[in-house]
């Protein structure tokens, strides 16, 4: 009688258990790297309607973040500045450029420029900006090397872990108060970064906001 | 850990202590088996007619859009745009709201507000306690005003002939008007006009008075609150308005006089009784002395009633006979007219001498400290005998005062009627009101109004009187809302306030100052423009601008008050309105009195179409989405009639009809305890047929029985069954029910003179084991560092609840929910208990059903410390922060409820469905639609799911604008989720963050004191609530919380509280007939075997269980 089944069936059930195990491995690991912030939102780099260039405006001609996004020292909420304050400049300088024809538009009829959204946290979230940059966080710590970007794109995760990393232990990004949108600053060792960092935990009375009513209401 | 035995809840021995609904008085099987369960019946189950097979089809058609849409648009993060302003707007910071001074007009005055504009759309009012007559409470009315703004059913076009027509078209027709008055001098030209109190509707009337002198003005109210006006001008004998100060009374009679809820200027008259009835610190004056004293004389048990030291249940109609007898014994100027009228109109049935004769020498005794007042359901004779008593007493001048009235004469609805009839009328120009749904039914106005040749009428919505201003010739014009509009308006203490718009008009309405000013022909027709020409002529000369700019950014400007003076009353006058005064037979019952009232929530009709306020329990008898007959109990036993309470929190009770001089409506008939025998009491405002998908349809509509010769209080009324099946009645009243411990304390001033600690001393024994907490306190536990949480932060909040203070007027709970997002869920969801009301008024009976006694408690998340709710959730989502605060973590919440089941002050409320999708016209019947049948604005439910799944079912009309209304700060919540009150996070967390940016780099981080509040507090007027910082030993929460008055609710669950309650002290008269030496709830609670303990001597506790024995 031959053999309905052929031999190498034999092995069918142990090639299904690694299989289901590579697969599971696999699908986990996907997710894993696939499905995070790290890799979702790191790196997203959309185009935007004007070619604007931070490294441009800021490395180069060294204008400070508040000129433009001026309300982040007084709401939740960074600002992206009218075309008016473009043209305040740009009314004399480049002020014929093709690159700007849009802005030239938006200042004249007010219809606004549509600027796509970067940085975004789910609207559960109630991050507020003035908080952070009036008590020792530097834009530098969510926003990565602004100035030294030709088109904006997204450099940290912005993960409910990334925050946490900072809310647990705030000593080990508190800047001084005059270098928050200086952001080629860096400390000079961590060592110093530490001691410096913990004692403006203390003198200025920094909590570790861990519970959930910090950001979620 | 070691294992904690769970404390054994003593039983009460017979009855309950404090009855919510008549069927836990009488200790039903169906109420104690709703008890027992943890979810009332029908709340926890899903029995929609949405059948399982339905739900099956339903989500396979979802998954396979789920997947057809995962394939077609991939998991591409969807680009969103950010469109900044192309030139900033000065001094305009993008997320950071705005404040702006405005007012609510009410018909004689207006409150105060400060409205909250976030990015350029109001989201909330508050009242402006920069105002000189204002603490910053407001009423329930106002709190709710902001829904009506973005009502979807409110008139959005202008019509002609009931026809669309363009704007341009309508103020032609104005211009057209104002011409033919020109050329006519008016002839044939009538306004019929609502009540305000604005200054620059005044001047314009005048105006046009002067303009066109044969143009004829007419003004109607259903509820009118002018008799007080009326009254007192005739009895100061010069037109004066009476102007009530009541914080500086000691004694307060209230002849049928809802002050505290229905009367005009509630929030005002709330504050200032409260005022008198606050105990600040650890009294000195413990007698009688120490807080004020009020009497009623009432017929339905209403809100003032509910607070009285003393209450004397009579009919309305004979009311007047009690005031006689009142004015006879006080009055001495003229004693023999009034003794000729006590004995004219009689002694009133029933009552006990010896009550009026005790309340008399009472009042007298504060002579000059005390105060009368009548309510407008009350004929003028009352008034009259009220302000002689007043007078008697010394009181004008004192408890009240009277202020020169600036009203401008205007006919009645009576006259104008004439008019129509005598087809005296061309043109009939209405602004506001309803007159087809309200004027007097005899008047059959819809058909009387089509006798004028051409109607132009200014109305908010497209109603009933649109329904009737459809003939050719007829103009409809949307009017503008109050947040809308520039205007001015006086509040009652006679400051003038000035109305500015947040937002332009939404839908291009007008305001009526710009409907008089085109038709009176003036150039300049911009509100704006007349508004500042009222102010100029009212404000001092020089420095107009300044004063002007200062007028509208305080919100007011205060003129030099001048009281007019009166040196003796009008007696001739008096006496002459007396004289005609004939007695009132009392009621029986085949000829029931019955009594009109203005509705606690939607006052005569005009907030019908208001979500917010249909779902806002009624203060007393806690019935949501409707009215009903009122009826005493004998009343209620004389018929037969009986009510049967399913479990879930549907009664149902008798379908009956109720005939008044040969006309009759049907509705439910309802049992209120406390209300006169052979009465029926009928709320205003409801059977709307052209309301809006809101309103239509909720209730019955009590004006098809009113006519104008009987307002208020109507005989002959009949009552019969109409053998229809019981009707259900959706009721919060048996709701969320505590089982009769001590949840509410309170004592007679004697007994509170005696022991101060009263509150402390009702506490239950603590279970066996010890003052070991369940649950373990999670403030305690150290973290990883070693640190307690509860010494992380500067803050620790908590709240302080006055139960002295609160009359129970539900503002707060309107407060919250326009502050919280708060969805409504509709008549047949109330049925079954899945209300979602953050913060509830608890309102308790207790006593008999005849003359119970009434305590209200407003009852909202304690915030435990070792909260039960949080040690059950399997997935942290409600946990707690270092703060004291129980937070709700919506993002982690599964839904599996178990932390409303172990909660026990049931405060927690859980989304079972998708409340804020559900289009507003499903709210009343069940609830039943499958996107698979139904269509959307013409389109496949489905399909239209498909491209816009945020907004649900709802139709795109009601989204676009119903989400303009909600708060930017808090989460709103999707099905399946679990909430609750939160202490306002948003606002801690707003201050936390404000008061850290002005520190900056420095350790000044600790909130002073008062610089916010939570919603329910701020928009109290009792000043009842106060929340914060109970870290700080000077904030006023913790100073609160120091009183000797201060408990917690259920405090032998060691669940540590951080809202406490201050217990109530009552203030009985000792020489009144009804007196009784503890109140009802007191003398229950000892009849259970209970008595005061010293608090602080566990072991000298006489332990419930030793009792139990003995009984």
């Amino acid at each position: 009688m031959s053999a309905i089944f052929p031999k190498w069936t034999n092995r069918l059930p142990l090639m299904i258990v690694v299989g289901v195990l590579l697969g599971g491995a696999g699908v986990t690991a996907g997710v894993w790297y696939y499905f995070t912030p790290k890799y979702t939102r790191v790196g997203y780099q959309p185009i935007q309607p004007v070619p604007f260039s931070h490294a441009t405006h800021v490395d180069q001609m060294g204008i400070d973040c508040r000129y433009c996004h001026s309300a982040v020292e007084k709401s939740w909420y960074s600002n992206i500045p009218a075309a008016s304050l473009c043209m305040n400049c740009h009314n004399q300088v480049l002020k014929d450029d093709p690159r700007l024809a849009l802005v030239r538009e938006s200042a004249q009829s007010g219809k606004p420029i549509p600027w796509v959204q970067v940085h975004k946290t789910p609207e559960f979230v109630y991050f507020n900006h003035a908080v952070h940059v009036n008590r020792g966080v530097s834009c530098y710590e969510c926003h990565g090397e602004i100035n030294k970007m030709e088109e904006v794109h997204h450099a940290k995760p912005l993960s409910m872990a990334f925050c946490l990393d900072c809310h647990r232990d705030p000593a080990a990004k508190l800047r001084p108060p005059d270098k928050i949108t200086d952001l080629d600053w860096r400390p000079e060792s961590p060592e110093k970064q530490r001691a410096m960092g913990e004692k403006f935990v203390h003198d200025w009375k920094v909590q570790s906001l861990e519970s959930c009513s910090a950001c979620h209401r | 850990m070691s294992k904690t035995i769970p404390p054994t809840c003593t039983e009460p021995q017979t009855g309950p202590k404090y009855w919510r609904g008549l069927d836990e008085l009488a200790e039903t099987p169906e109420f104690k088996s709703w008890v027992e369960r943890e979810f009332p019946a029908g709340a926890s189950e899903l029995s929609d007619p949405v059948t399982r097979r339905n739900f099956v089809k339903i989500m396979s058609a979802s998954f396979l859009l789920a997947g057809v849409g995962l394939g077609a648009s991939g998991c591409r993060r969807p680009e969103e745009k950010i469109l900044p302003f192309s030139r900033l707007p000065e001094g305009y910071v993008h997320g950071v709201a705005q404040f702006f001074a405005t007012a609510f007009p009410t018909r004689h005055g207006a409150i105060p507000l400060l409205a909250k504009s976030n990015d350029g759309r109001p989201t909330k009012v508050e009242g402006n306690s920069g105002h000189p007559d204002s603490n910053g409470g407001t009423d329930r009315f106002a709190q709710a005003s902001i829904l009506n703004l973005y009502d979807p059913d409110r008139a959005i076009r202008y019509t002609k002939g009931g026809t669309v027509a363009t704007k341009a078209a309508a103020l032609d027709q104005l211009t057209a008007l104002s011409q033919q008055a020109e050329a006519n001098q008016g002839a044939g030209l009538c306004f019929l006009v609502e009540r305000s109190s604005s200054p620059s509707r005044a001047r314009l009337q005048k105006l046009i008075q002067t303009k066109f002198p044969q143009a004829r003005w007419f003004v109607y109210e259903p509820v009118d609150f002018d008799i007080h006006r009326n009254a007192a001008s005739i009895a100061a004998g010069q037109p004066v308005t009476p102007y009530f100060k009541l914080d500086k009374a000691k004694r307060i009679l209230s002849l049928d006089c809802d002050f505290i809820g229905a009367e005009e200027d509630n929030h005002r008259f709330i504050r200032d009784f409260a005022k008198g009835r606050k105990i600040e610190g650890h009294a000195s004056k413990k007698d009688e002395e120490l807080i004020n004293r009020l009497y009623v004389v009432e017929s339905l048990m209403s809100l003032t009633g509910a607070n009285a030291d003393h209450r004397l249940r009579v009919p309305s109609s004979q009311v007047l006979q009690v005031a006689a007898a009142l004015a006879a014994e006080i009055v001495k100027q003229g004693n023999a007219e009034f003794a000729n009228l006590a004995a004219q109109v009689g002694k009133p049935a029933g009552v006990d001498a010896k009550w009026i004769s005790e309340c008399a020498k009472d009042l007298i005794a504060h002579a000059g400290k005390a105060v009368v007042v009548a309510g407008y359901r009350q004929p003028l004779a009352v008034h009259l005998l009220a302000d002689a008593i007043n007078y008697a007493l010394g009181s004008i001048g004192h408890t009240v005062v009277f202020q020169p009235d600036t009203s401008v004469g205007a006919g009645t609805l009576a006259e104008l009627a004439t008019a129509l009839n005598a087809g005296q009328v061309e043109s009939l120009v209405i602004l506001g009101g309803n007159p087809a749904y309200n004027a007097p039914v005899e008047l059959d106005w819809a058909k009387l109004q089509s006798k004028a040749k051409s109607v132009v009428r200014l109305g908010y919505y497209e109603d009933e009187t649109f329904a009737a201003t459809t003939r050719a010739t007829d103009w409809h014009l949307p009017l503008a809302h109050y947040l809308e509009s520039w205007g001015d308006v006086r509040s009652s203490d006679g400051t003038l306030v000035s109305i500015q718009p947040l937002i332009a008009p939404l839908f291009d309405g007008l305001t009526e100052l710009e409907v008089l000013a085109r038709l009176a022909g003036l150039v300049a027709t911009s509100p704006y423009e007349i508004v500042r020409e009222t102010f100029r002529g009212l404000s001092a000369g020089w420095g107009f601008e300044e004063s002007w700019n200062r007028f509208l950014h305080d919100g007011f400007y205060a003129v030099k008050k001048t009281d007019v003076v009166v040196a003796a009353l009008n007696w001739a006058g008096i006496n002459k309105e007396l004289g005609a005064v004939k007695p009132v037979p009392a009621p029986g019952k085949d000829s029931l009195e019955v009594i009109f009232h203005r509705d606690y929530r939607v006052d005569d009709g005009r907030y019908n179409n208001n979500g917010w306020l249909q779902e806002l329990p009624d203060p007393i008898t806690k019935i949501v989405w409707e009215n009903v007959f009122l009826l005493s109990q004998k009343t209620w036993e004389a018929f037969g009639f009986t009510q049967k309470d399913n479990e879930s929190g549907n009664a149902y009770v008798p379908w009956v009809k109720l005939t008044l001089n040969g006309r009759s409506v049907e509705g439910p008939a309802w049992l209120a305890p406390g209300q006169a025998d052979n009465t029926v009491g009928v709320a205003l405002g409801y059977g709307r047929t052209k309301s809006g998908r809101v309103g239509n349809g909720a209730g019955f509509n009590a004006y098809a029985l009113r006519t104008a010769d009987a307002p208020y209080i109507a005989a002959g009324g009949k009552l019969s069954a109409t053998g229809a099946k019981p009707y259900p009645v959706a009721t919060t009243q048996s709701h969320w029910a505590m089982e009769g411990r001590p949840v509410v304390r309170e004592a007679n001033v004697a007994q509170y003179a005696e022991r101060p600690d009263f509150a402390k001393g009702m506490n239950m024994p603590e279970p066996p084991g010890g003052d070991q907490p369940l649950y373990p306190n999670p403030l305690d536990v150290p973290d990883r560092n070693g640190v307690k949480p509860r010494d992380k932060s500067p803050h620790a909040w908590g709240m302080s609840i006055d139960l002295n203070s609160c009359v129970g007027c539900s503002s707060c709970m309107v407060a919250c929910q326009a502050e919280n997002n708060v969805p409504i869920v509709g008549k047949d969801q109330v049925g079954r208990s899945r209300e979602m009301h953050w913060l509830r008024i608890d309102r308790y009976f207790t006593g008999s059903v005849e003359n119970p006694q009434v305590v209200t408690q407003p009852m909202l998340c304690q915030h435990c410390e070792s909260a039960p709710c949080e040690s059950v959730c399997p997935v942290n989502a409600t946990v707690h922060d270092e703060e004291g605060l129980n937070v709700m973590a919506y993002n982690r919440c599964v839904g599996t409820r178990y932390c409303s089941n172990n909660c026990p002050y049931k405060v927690r409320r859980f989304n079972y469905l998708d409340y804020n999708k559900r289009p507003l016209d499903k709210l009343k019947g069940p609830f039943f639609s499958t996107p698979l049948l139904n269509t959307v604005d013409g389109e496949w439910e489905l399909a239209r799911w498909w491209r816009d799944p945020a907004r649900g079912i709802r139709p795109n009309d009601e989204w676009e604008l119903l989400k303009l209304a909600k708060n930017p700060d808090v989460t709103v919540r999707m099905r399946g989720i679990m909430e609750k009150c939160t202490f306002c996070i948003q606002r801690i967390e707003g201050a936390k963050i404000a008061q850290k940016v002005k520190a900056g780099a420095s350790a000044d981080v600790e909130v002073p004191d008062g610089t916010f509040t939570t919603a329910c507090a701020q928009a109290c007027p009792a000043e009842a609530i106060v929340f914060g910082n109970v870290k700080d030993p000077h904030s006023r929460v913790s100073k609160l919380k120091a009183q000797e008055r201060d408990y917690s609710v259920l405090e032998f669950l060691l669940t540590k509280p951080r809202t406490t309650y201050l217990a109530r002290v009552r203030n009985p008269n000792p020489q009144m007939p009804d007196y009784t030496k503890a109140p009802a709830s007191f003398e229950e609670w000892e009849k259970k075997g209970n008595h005061l303990v010293h608090h602080g001597h566990h072991d000298a506790a006489p332990h419930h269980a030793a009792e139990k024995g003995a009984h």
